[in-house]
């Protein structure tokens, strides 16, 4: 049997269920974004690590030109390295059957030994590992395999060192080292046109002269050992053979994007649960307020029967507690059923053996534990209220309330005022918290709104600025190896070119302070066409003759402004170690970069016409012409098409921002419809007496469906501009999060966004206003006037 | 006199109400409720109405219908003519906001609008008003005419409320137990009031209550029990208000 308290509460929320659903929604969106997102975290974190445990994923890797392996022995012998494994690593042009556009490759050979990986060991999805004698068997990575629908068995047409060979595919496999599968420095994945490859260590030597040698090593450090002093001696020993820099783990491009994603959902799980349970506490808050106010007598009542201050406190608290649960309840299996579909998504970006949605039941206390404190923190006051009432003057009829001119009136505005307005006026002035809390809810539901139309502007700005304006050539050819001048004199005369414009590139460290980073240093021709440096507003930033222009985001990571000096230590050629000044600031959106006139860069090399690349713009009639040609050119090692790039980019990133932003839509549209619904009955609860005496004593049903309606429209109208302010800096917010060294999302809000942000409210404000009316023409007129007060 | 004949006032007014056979049945669940069971009677304009009875005898149902606030399930009620039962909504709006004042136990004032502004609701709706401030007078409240609800005691509320309902020039002044919240000498004031607008304007006023008091003040009592009018008294003197006592 239960308590006559609970029976009461359960029936009192029962008549209530409209507004205890409202609340809880609300509450439960906030809860299943932080539930999914830390579930998130928590599953990819978590594979991630077994991942990286079970198939030895390394701790510092180096790439150079050629060593003996006999230096890798030296390496093995540093103090703190327990483990190291020497490679060839190779890129190369791949020819997909049907396909006119060259695919790149890159090549990882298996342990010269003929033994099992030590580092990076292979995850064999499917087949099998090459025979150790076998000369043409390779494993493919399984998101190239996929895309291109190709299984053990199947043949793969490679450009090795310019000849044309066939390799079998034995075996498809996925390595922790491309958790991210990409192309070095690329930041959006193209699994039909890049793919890692594996191959036994002798053919791919001997096809490179790389036989007894080395170009790329991998270290495990021993437990506690400190990276720092062995990336030292390592670039120590491996200066002399072309080495370009060791780095460690959390610089490797796949793991750092793996970084820069948990990064994100980090901040989402904060700040967006955040603004909904603050929304959520304002509405348990109005509810209670009310509820506590109807029941005046009924507290008077279970205290003259002998309730003490603590039962009846608790009772009410119950109220609040049924809510939360009740929120916690639908978050729960909200979050985990948005997460069982979100963590999908993450296959497009990263593979794993298995990537399984985990529950983080820890977030489910903490939703619970975050929402009754949200709930109860909202309630406090008005708890106490009820409790300190003594019952004798809650029995008496409630005094009216003690209303005074608002300040319009005040001020010699009465005329301007019709009695509704002035009514609404006062109602407002006379109770400020509860307006300025129902008008925060709106402004946070209306902010909750900008948030998506932000993304999806921001996606589209970003697609024009960076594939219309800044890129526009339509290929970017890279050679395997720094060529003369010759070189781009072939590629400028490839069948179908336009126009192209050579690239030269170093890898370099660039130090500021104490910071520093690892990146290719461009050069660039002044004055170019195809791609352009561009600044915020999206004009050309003209090449300076001397000195750097870099992403703004790399001048934030490594500390400098312009006119800083960096240093910079070239790790090609003669290796120079320059102080360059820097002259400008680039914007740009995917990872970071750093250029130069390549004039100058090549006078600091001490070169004449080096080139790495070119960029080219094709004539589209001879594109598929252009392309066979490129198949054929031995030296081109990658060929990056901006049309895939783009369309990689509209599968991957733009297609997981576009599931995010329609959850993000239908949340905001939850919590603008439970607060205006809420505040709409709230009003119609309290203020039934008062419509009751207008229809009583003649007035229209619309004529009191404006009385009703013209407070909730003041604080409506209110919110809309600062729900559309709180919009802006909660998209900035949640764009800055977005913000790292890989992506970064610019921050623009069109017009047309504020505006759907503002008609969703006021259509969310219409229908709660027409389900409200239509509860004021049910209104039992007589039994409320006769009732007390 | 039998129940369920018409009861005509001796009063020479003319015809405002009309009632015969009116009846009004409540389904509360699987149980109807039979409020008024047969009423037939006629009120006169400037005549001075008491209806007393015991709780659940019809009073307020009646005196509902009366003003508009309801509708009868069965037989007719006209109004100087003019059928009421079975109104349209719009109708009934327009019938309270043109003919009827009501005045109420619990004052219902508008507590965010001052004493001349809950009148003024009323004046800036109605088909031919008198000035909030003319209205107020007539109660005795010229005084406190900017006061808020808050301000006011009791009896003063009550005098707004019956300011309210009397700005419009009412036909009819329909009083639910309008002194049930108010000590004897704030109810013999706010009688006083009420009194006064019956001479007055010459408004049919009908006053439901449970004291029985009340009823020297009326030109006649009609005696409800179980949803019929089961006596009619005719004062041959009326005694003012101000010698009320109870």
């Amino acid at each position: 049997m239960l308590d006559p308290l609970d029976l009461k509460l359960l029936r009192d929320l029962g008549r209530m269920k409209g507004q205890v659903l409202a609340v809880s929604l609300v509450m439960a969106c906030g809860l299943a974004m932080m539930i999914m997102t830390r579930s998130l975290i928590f599953t990819l974190d978590s594979t991630r690590s077994a991942y990286y445990q079970k198939n030895a994923m390394a701790d510092v890797f180096a790439t150079l030109k050629r060593a003996p392996l006999a230096v890798a022995e030296r390496i093995a012998a540093l103090p703190g390295v327990a483990v190291v494994e020497p490679r060839v690593a190779v890129d190369v042009t791949l020819d997909l059957p049907g396909v006119a556009e060259p695919a790149t490759g890159r090549i990882l050979s298996l342990p010269e030994d003929g033994g099992p990986q030590k580092l990076n060991r292979l995850f064999l999805r499917s087949g099998r590992m090459p025979r150790p004698d076998a000369r043409r068997e390779v494993v493919l990575g399984e998101a190239f395999a996929i895309a291109n629908g190709l299984q053990a068995g199947a043949a793969l047409v490679v450009v090795i060192n310019g000849r044309r060979e066939t390799l079998e595919v034995c075996g498809i496999g996925l390595s922790p080292e491309f958790v991210f599968e990409a192309r070095a420095g690329e930041t959006l994945p193209d699994h039909r046109r890049f793919s890692v490859i594996w191959m036994n260590y002798r053919p791919l030597a001997v096809a490179y002269n790389l036989d007894g040698a080395f170009n790329d090593i991998c270290l495990d450090l021993t437990p506690g050992a400190a990276a720092e002093p062995v990336i030292a001696e390592v670039d120590r020993l491996l200066a002399p053979y072309g080495a370009s820099g060791a780095y460690t783990r959390k610089e490797q491009a796949s793991a750092q994007r793996l970084d820069d994603e948990l990064r994100v959902l980090t901040s989402l799980a904060v700040a967006y649960p955040l603004v909904f349970l603050s929304v959520a506490a304002f509405m348990v808050n109005a509810v209670l307020s009310r509820i506590v106010r109807l029941q005046r007598e009924q507290i008077a009542q279970m205290k003259a029967l002998g309730y003490g201050s603590r039962q009846v406190g608790v009772h009410y608290l119950k109220f609040v507690l049924v809510i939360g649960v009740l929120g916690t309840l639908i978050g729960g299996v909200g979050g985990r059923l948005l997460g069982g579909v979100l963590v999908n998504l993450y296959t497009l970006f990263f593979r794993f053996p298995e990537l399984e949605f985990q529950m983080d039941y820890s977030a489910l206390g903490l939703a619970l534990l975050v929402s009754l404190g949200a709930s109860v923190a909202g309630v406090l006051t008005v708890v106490w209220q009820a409790v300190k009432l003594p019952p004798a003057e809650a029995m008496r009829p409630e005094p009216p309330a003690d209303f005074q001119p608002s300040l319009f009136e005040r001020i010699g505005l009465t005329p301007l005022f019709s009695p509704a307005m002035r009514m609404a006026l006062r109602n407002i002035e006379r109770r400020p918290w509860q307006a300025v809390f129902t008008a925060c809810g709106l402004a946070l539901a209306t902010g909750l709104m900008v948030l998506p139309g932000a993304m999806s502007d921001s996606i589209d700005y970003l697609l024009t600025f960076q594939w219309n304006r800044q890129q526009r050539q339509d290929v970017a050819v890279f050679l395997t190896e720094p060529g003369s001048g010759s070189g781009f004199h072939d590629l400028e005369h490839l069948p179908g070119v336009i126009r192209a414009e050579p690239i030269r590139s170093v890898p370099a460290r660039l130090r500021f302070g104490h910071r520093s980073r690892k990146l290719s240093v461009t050069g660039i021709a002044p004055g170019t066409h195809l791609n352009r440096l561009l600044d915020e507003r999206g004009d050309v930033i003209e090449m300076p003759d001397e000195g750097l222009l870099m992403s703004k985001k790399l001048a934030e990571v490594i500390g400098a402004r312009v006119g800083d000096m960096v240093q910079v230590e070239v790790m090609e050629g003669r290796r120079p170690v320059l102080q360059v000044p820097i002259r400008g600031l680039v914007c740009d959106f995917a990872g970071v970069a750093a250029y130069m006139d390549i004039a100058a860069l090549r006078r600091l090399m001490q070169e004449s016409d080096t080139i790495n690349g070119a960029f080219i713009a094709i004539d589209h009639g001879r594109w598929d012409e252009f392309m066979r040609a490129l198949k054929d050119t031995p030296r081109s090692a990658a060929v990056m098409v901006k049309r895939d790039q783009l369309s990689a980019f509209r599968e991957t990133t733009a297609a997981s921002i576009g599931m995010i932003r329609k959850l993000y839509f239908a949340l905001a549209t939850i919590v603008a419809f439970g607060v205006v619904y809420n505040s709409a009955r709230i009003a119609l609860s309290e203020r039934s007496r008062e419509l009751a005496t207008l229809r009583v004593v003649g007035f229209r049903l619309a004529e009191v469906r404006g009385v009703l309606i013209g407070e909730l429209a003041i604080l409506v109208l209110a919110a809309l501009p600062a729900g559309l302010l709180f919009g802006r800096g909660l998209a900035m917010f949640i764009m800055a999060s977005f913000s790292t060294e890989t992506v970064r999302m610019p921050i623009v809000i069109n017009p047309a966004t504020y505006s759907l942000a503002v008609t969703v409210v006021l259509t969310a404000a219409i229908l709660s206003f027409a389900l409200v009316s239509r509860m004021l023409g049910q209104l039992d007129m007589v039994g409320v006037l006769k009732a007390r007060d | 006199m039998h129940a369920d004949s018409t009861l005509v006032a001796p009063a020479s007014g003319k015809l405002v109400f009309a009632a015969r056979g009116l009846r009004k049945v409540y389904h509360t669940g699987e149980v109807d409720v039979v409020a008024l069971d047969g009423v037939e009677v006629e009120l006169h304009e400037s005549e001075f109405v008491v209806l007393l009875g015991p709780s659940g005898s019809g009073k307020s149902t009646l005196l509902n219908i009366l003003g508009g606030l309801d509708v009868p399930s069965s037989g007719n009620l006209s109004y100087k003519g003019w059928a009421l039962d079975g109104a349209e909504e719009n109708t009934l709006t327009l019938f309270r906001r043109n003919c009827v004042g009501f005045v109420f136990q619990f004052y219902n004032l508008i507590p965010s609008l001052t004493a001349r502004e809950n009148v003024a609701l009323i004046t800036g709706i109605a088909r031919d008003p008198m000035p909030p401030e003319e209205a107020l007078a007539m109660v005795g409240l010229q005084a406190r005419m900017d006061h808020f609800p808050s301000q006011l005691s009791g009896g003063e509320q009550q005098r707004v409320a019956i300011a309210r309902a009397i700005a419009k020039r009412p036909e009819l002044l329909l009083c639910d137990e309008p002194t049930g919240a108010l000590d004897v000498t704030t109810g013999i004031t706010v009688l006083e009031a009420i009194e006064r607008i019956n001479r007055e304007l010459g408004t049919l006023t009908v006053i439901i209550t449970h004291n029985a008091v009340m009823a020297e003040m009326a030109d006649r009592v009609l005696y409800l029990s179980d949803g019929k009018i089961v006596k009619e008294r005719l004062n041959p003197l009326r005694l003012p208000a101000s010698g009320l006592e109870w």
